[in-house]
């Protein structure tokens, strides 16, 4: 059977007096999936989401939910929800006035409503608030009201707009957890807006890397992490990002100012096109740096001098220096102390390797 | 630190006694007999009070009329600016018109009172007259919407404002049309600022003088400043009868105060909204 398509852009620009905040973006969004759109401020990921929203006016292109064109139609008439970034509950209203809201005013029964509030509310188990304002609970829970406030109604589409931001970093990752739990029991089809790399891969079904106004690259979280489509993409995720080496192409070697990096024989055989003659840029994630204090004759190693080293716990990220000004990272096993100023040599994981040409950033490798 | 509080409390004690004299004194002068008025040294608590002066006023000077002419222009001029001045500012505050339209909308609005309102007046009556509306109710209702609406949107201007436009988009997408939104979500959260304006606006258009003396010089309009003002005739100055009159001036103001006194504190918190 052919998977559902619950939300569809075509074309979509929008421009605000000069600037271009959506330019030609298409995308559908697949019935029960969760969408992470992912960018950068400014690149036009919230924009594209209140596009969805219909709170603001498409320059051009359409929008269909649910089959129905939507581009005309005003918020309330396509059958969507949406949590806001500061939560937006009514202040003047209780946390149960708030929950019930959006089916007063469309006139359901009070009986009705009292019960799909009392529903809701055992889920996000936030029934002991109920007579309560909103300046009278916590961040978490003003966060679990507006998540609330958005499921009552059975929407065709969840909208959200970085609702895990404004909460500290521990409550962050619990209701990280709880979301994703929460869409994937309710099935429920979500378009979710974040600049948080870890947000996206964690949440995601699928991840549209987003910037300015044009998705670079649309997969899932595995796709978009191990196979980046360019080097924008590349840098975005992941964290410390990858490493970038600029050099130049010529006999499936790569010439940087501070060493030479032959291409593995398997490496060259995926290249997508030989960039020869011409600037590139090697790319390694910093987990796929190895480091040795002695000098490893299989693989090909590379001197460096190692800068300062971070324990983080669990493991330790080390800044080595190449040269004058060239600097990298890598994530290694805390059992590394390597001193200030130490010379020792490091490796890539070949299989790992990333090449992106220098002029358009696509990925060759 | 005792000091520093006692002289703290003195200095209030001396400024608010500062403002409330003229007030004691006018109560004082109402209920006292013509020989006490200008008692010297002055009498503060007549020995043998008198309702006169509200008798005179109430079942000879028609001071009813003067009552029902200044309830009526003042509550209807309060209505018509809070109604088209709330709409007026809540489009400046929400809405992006091109040319930088908001910006000058808004001063253009504002720039009508930066001269003094006497430099309208002669136009004003003239325009008046030929529309027939000197010695209206309407008329003066007219003039002091005209003189209260820059105040009313410049005001409620700043309320909306400060009222994040994510609580309107939500009432929106929840099942609100922009003007249902702006009515269930967005005027019970101005509330505080709405009374605040109406009782501003209620103060001035009870108190005004000028417009009200060129534009009602009859009793089918004239409100109760001109009331007052007519207790000094061509042979004496009636002292009773003007502070008694005075102090009918003054009460409505003060209750209509104390009963929206409580939505003056603006303790509806916006704080629900940042996290």
């Amino acid at each position: 059977m052919k998977e559902k398509i619950q939300a569809r852009v075509e074309n979509v620009t929008k421009r605000f007096d000069e600037v271009i905040a959506v330019n030609d973006i298409s995308l559908q969004v697949k019935e029960g999936e969760f969408l992470v759109l992912l960018g950068p401020s400014g690149s036009g990921k919230t924009t594209l989401l209140r596009l969805l929203a219909g709170l603001e006016r498409l320059s051009k292109g359409n929008i269909y939910i649910s089959d129905a064109l939507v581009n005309e139609l005003p918020p309330r008439n396509r059958n969507i929800a949406m949590v806001f970034q500061n939560y937006a509950l009514y202040p003047h209203m209780t946390v149960f006035e708030n929950l019930g809201y959006p089916l007063k005013i469309r006139k359901r029964p009070k009986q009705e409503i009292q019960k799909r509030v009392r529903e809701v509310a055992e889920t996000l188990e936030i029934a002991e608030l109920f007579s309560r304002k909103p300046k009278q609970i916590s961040g978490g829970q003003r966060q679990r009201v507006a998540l609330g406030r958005a499921m009552i109604r059975n929407a065709n589409l969840f909208l959200m707009d970085e609702p895990l931001s404004n909460l500290d970093a521990k409550l962050r990752v619990q209701m990280r957890a709880e979301l994703r739990r929460l869409q994937k029991t309710l099935g429920t089809t979500t378009v979710y807006v974040t600049h948080d790399q870890a947000e996206a891969m964690t949440l995601a079904d699928r991840v549209a890397v987003i910037n300015n106004g044009v998705i670079q690259q649309l997969a899932s979280p595995e796709e978009i992490y191990f196979h980046p489509v360019n080097k924008f993409v590349a840098g975005f995720i992941g964290s410390p990002q990858m490493n970038f080496f600029h050099g130049i192409y010529s006999n499936a070697t790569v010439k940087t100012d501070y060493f030479e990096y032959p291409l593995p024989a398997a490496s060259k055989e995926n290249l997508k096109r030989e960039p020869e003659g011409k600037h590139v840029y090697l790319g390694i994630r910093p987990e796929d740096v190895h480091v040795s204090k002695t000098k490893i004759e299989t693989a090909h190693s590379i001197r460096a001098k190692v800068y300062v080293s971070e324990l983080m716990g669990a493991e330790t990220y080390v800044f080595y220096t190449l040269g004058a000004d060239e600097q990298f990272i890598s994530r290694t096993s805390p059992d590394f102390k390597g001193q200030m100023d130490e010379e020792i040599w490091i490796s890539f994981n070949e299989e790992r390797l990333h090449m992106f040409d220098s002029e358009t950033e696509e990925t060759l490798l | 630190m005792k000091v520093r509080s006692f002289f703290r409390y003195l200095v209030i004690i001396l400024i608010t006694l500062a403002i409330i004299f003229p007030v004691i004194w006018l109560v004082s002068t109402s209920f006292k007999n013509p020989v006490d008025i200008f008692a010297v040294p002055p009498i503060f608590i007549p020995g043998n009070p008198t309702t006169d002066h509200y008798a005179t006023l109430f079942f000879e000077a028609d001071i009813f009329k003067y009552i029902l002419n200044s309830v009526i222009v003042a509550s209807i001029t309060t209505l018509v600016s809070l109604l088209a001045g709330t709409l007026a500012a809540y489009s400046l505050a929400r809405f992006k018109f091109p040319l930088n339209l908001n910006f000058h909308l808004s001063f253009w609005v504002l720039s009508t009172r930066m001269f003094p309102p006497i430099v309208t007046i002669i136009p004003l009556f003239a325009m008046m007259r030929f529309f027939g509306l000197v010695n209206t109710r309407i008329g003066l209702i007219l003039a002091y919407s005209a003189f209260n609406l820059p105040f009313v949107v410049w005001m409620m201007r700043g309320f909306f404002m400060e009222i994040p436009k994510e609580l309107e988009e939500a009432a929106m997408v929840d099942g609100d049309s922009r003007m249902t939104a702006f009515r269930r979500i967005i005027l019970p959260i101005a509330k505080p600022g709405l009374v605040a304006t109406a009782v501003f606006t209620m103060i001035l258009s009870w108190n005004e003088f000028l417009f009200a003396l060129i534009l009602s010089q009859t009793r089918a309009a004239a409100t109760l400043p001109i009331g007052i003002a007519s207790t000094v005739t061509q042979y004496e100055i009636k002292w009773g009868q003007m502070s008694a009159a005075g102090v009918i001036a003054v009460v409505p103001v003060l209750v209509f105060a104390f009963i929206v006194q409580r939505h003056l504190v603006r303790g509806m918190s916006f704080g629900a909204i940042k996290g």
